[in-house]
């Protein structure tokens, strides 16, 4: 717009009818970015402002309708991090496990991806019931699986029927005890042993995050142009050796975006332990503006999380080179 | 020619430009033998095996939680102190749906959620593909600055928002307009006799979310969008403005219905993710307000729950009401799942 202007004015002659193609389109740009644009002024702003203010009140509700606000500085980030009992606790946990889950998220939907791309009997039919949970098990769903003992009691296939008593342990699809006695003899760490088991135990989980992040992959396989893979195997190159020279840089850019994706989607999902402490401390009473608090600790750690992630995956991308 | 002669092969016929030659083929068995009796066949089919056995086994893994939902939906309270009673109820029962449907309002909270769910899905699509071309295809100050902002929404956990939220819609005001108007600094200029209006309890809080894409996760349908409209050809819109259109009207007669696929994959994650928000609709719904999904979930009054099965019986009624909430998201699942895939598959999402 100033653009225009300026240049309006500084060649009244020679540009009479008006603005240019390009000042018209970066006008059209802004009508089509003017729904947000307005969200982002009347609505957007003031909530992150508010947000911010409110976390370093106490609020009152006032009974003739309106609310009055107290300053007391940081309070309520103290009361966070120091006096309420296990917040600290549940955010080290809860930040701990995400972190371990996103390798595992990512490197299963990139193996799923690759597995779904290929030609074979029943692919739709596969490919329908692999994005049923990003479809079906979100929000209320998600909530209602959390700790539910009707799973665990169905997938108990253990003797109960035999000696009677009900077995409430959970079941494990590997068990820890088999496994480190098989790779014993081995040089491998017990603490990766441990983690591939517990990830293999928590299947169902990362298969329900790990739905968006498959079809990200598989978009980007697609996107793969099948010459090379002719000439791949023209050249003899085995499909081992086709993934990790041609599959895996090609995708390369889209590990980025689905390991930044699996870090957000994990950190702001309902169901995670640190975002359940902190709506149940919401509901507390008074505990509103220390959640507000809580939450911006957290949402700092997200940032700065996701800053590293990023910076640690971009350092493997590979892009091509488009001319 | 050379070679046949040499190897010994008999020659039948031989004319000016056609020569047959009596080749000794292999047997069968041995070309058999050549083509299946070696590694890489036997590694193809180990590695084809190896495949629809892990693939059945992920299904089974996904899908076995619903079988387990669904039959245990149908037993009856004694089936839950039986221990023999597993998979197969021995005594099927309609009560637990019955109790729902009766105790739990689910007819209003599925008109309502259905009302809300569409109008949401329609509104995000709509308004997220035109700012995802606004982003994609047109270049002016502070695009990036902006799209980072999108970006940004995305990021920021809810819960984060919770409380500004729901004070921003409870004493609704925009800009602090209405504060200055009815706040009544001369009392003759008291042109609205509020200060603010309660939005909550109502759909306006989501729909304003949703007219200025702010709402669950529309950050990423923006971006979906942007990332498709990027791999448009720009000659396309280049022939339409040559032929006379003006942007709008390229907008809407040719971008709109070549996006239709991607349009409805965003309406799928849209309708579906409103259904099931239990963030949301928590935040701006109190209990006493409208009905709506999330509150079904609870035990019926109707149901006695206290004996000796009880805490199987309660999450067996807690799932049933999960199973009937998705019920209908099951049947719009069955209808768009191929849209999800192709629209996916089409939008050529990259991470620059």
């Amino acid at each position: 717009m100033t653009n225009a202007t300026s240049v309006s004015n500084a060649a009244p002659k020679k540009k009479k009818r008006g603005s240019s193609l390009d000042s018209k389109k970066a006008r059209a740009g802004w009508v089509f970015v003017l729904p947000f644009v307005i969200g982002l002024i009347i609505i957007y702003i003031p909530i992150i402002f508010d947000s911010i203010r409110y976390s370093f009140n106490k609020i009152k509700i006032l009974q003739g309708g309106g609310y009055s606000l107290e300053f007391v500085g940081w309070a309520n980030y103290q009361e966070a991090l120091f006096v309420d009992p296990s917040f600290v606790q549940t955010l080290s946990q809860g930040i701990t496990q995400i972190l371990f889950d996103i390798p595992a998220i990512v490197v299963f939907s990139l193996f799923m991806a690759v597995l779904l791309n290929q030609k074979m009997f029943g692919r739709a039919a596969f490919r329908a019931i692999f994005f049923i949970p990003v479809i079906l098990n979100t929000g209320l769903v998600a909530r209602i699986d959390e700790g539910n003992q009707l799973l665990e009691y169905m997938e108990d296939t253990s003797d109960s029927i035999e000696t009677g008593t009900e077995n409430s342990s959970v079941t494990e699809i590997v068990s820890l005890t088999d496994v480190t006695w098989l790779f014993q003899t081995m040089r491998f760490g017990t603490g990766l042993v441990e983690y591939v088991t517990q990830m293999i135990n928590n299947i169902y989980g990362i298969i329900n995050r790990s739905g968006v992040q498959m079809l990200i992959f598989l978009s980007g396989l697609q996107s793969i142009s099948p010459a090379i893979y002719e000439s791949c195997s023209i050249d003899g190159a085995t499909t081992w050796e086709t993934f990790w020279k041609i599959t895996f840089p090609m995708v390369s850019p889209m590990i980025l975006t689905c390991a930044v994706y699996t870090v957000i989607d994990n950190f702001t999902a309902a169901s995670n332990r640190v975002m359940t402490y902190i709506s149940d401390v919401y509901n507390q009473a008074g505990g509103n503006v220390v959640s507000s608090a809580m939450s911006w600790i957290y949402f700092l750690i997200v940032m700065v999380l996701v800053g590293v992630v990023a910076g640690v995956v971009s350092g493997f991308v590979f892009y091509q080179r488009r001319d | 020619m050379d070679n046949a002669k040499s190897s010994g092969t008999k020659v039948l016929k031989e004319t000016k430009n056609k020569i047959r030659v009596d080749f000794e083929r292999t047997s069968k068995w041995e070309r058999f033998k050549i083509k299946y009796f070696n590694g890489a066949f036997f590694a193809h089919v180990v590695f084809v095996l190896f495949r629809t056995v892990f693939l059945i086994g992920i299904s089974y893994v996904i899908l076995y939680p619903f079988f387990a939902k669904i039959s245990s939906s149908f037993m009856s309270r004694e089936d839950f102190v039986d221990v023999t009673v597993k998979l197969i109820p021995r005594n099927p029962t309609l009560d637990t749906y019955r109790a729902i449907i009766r105790d739990n309002y689910y007819v209003q909270a599925l008109i309502n959620t259905t009302i809300l769910s569409v109008f949401c899905g329609v509104v995000q699509t709509i308004i997220c593909t035109i700012i995802g071309y606004g982003f994609a295809k047109f270049k002016f100050k502070g695009n990036s600055i902006l799209f980072m902002i999108v970006i940004f929404t995305l990021i920021v956990p809810h819960e984060t928002l919770q409380l500004s939220m729901f004070m921003k819609f409870r004493y609704f005001d925009i800009l602090g307009i209405f504060k200055l108007l009815g706040g009544g600094v001369i009392p003759g200029l008291k042109v609205i006799p509020f200060t603010s209006i309660n939005l909550n309890n109502s759909y306006w809080p989501l729909a304003i979310l949703s007219l200025t894409g702010l709402a669950f996760r529309n950050g990423l349908y923006i971006f979906m969008m942007r990332q498709f409209f990027k791999g448009f050809p720009n000659e396309l819109e280049e022939s339409a403005y040559i032929d006379g259109y003006s942007v709008y009207k390229t907008f809407s007669r040719i971008i709109i219905p070549n996006s239709f696929t991607m349009m409805i994959t965003i309406f799928l994650f849209a309708f579906s993710w409103q259904w099931t928000d239990d963030f949301y609709t928590e935040v701006f719904f109190t209990t006493e307000g409208m009905k709506l999904m999330p509150d079904v979930v609870a035990v019926p009054k109707s149901l006695d729950t206290q004996y000796a099965g009880q805490n199987l019986y309660v999450s067996a009624i807690r799932n049933t009401c999960g199973l009937m909430i998705i019920a209908p998201l099951i049947v719009v699942y069955l209808i768009g799942q191929n849209f999800l895939v192709q629209g996916i598959e089409r939008s050529g999402l990259t991470a620059d």
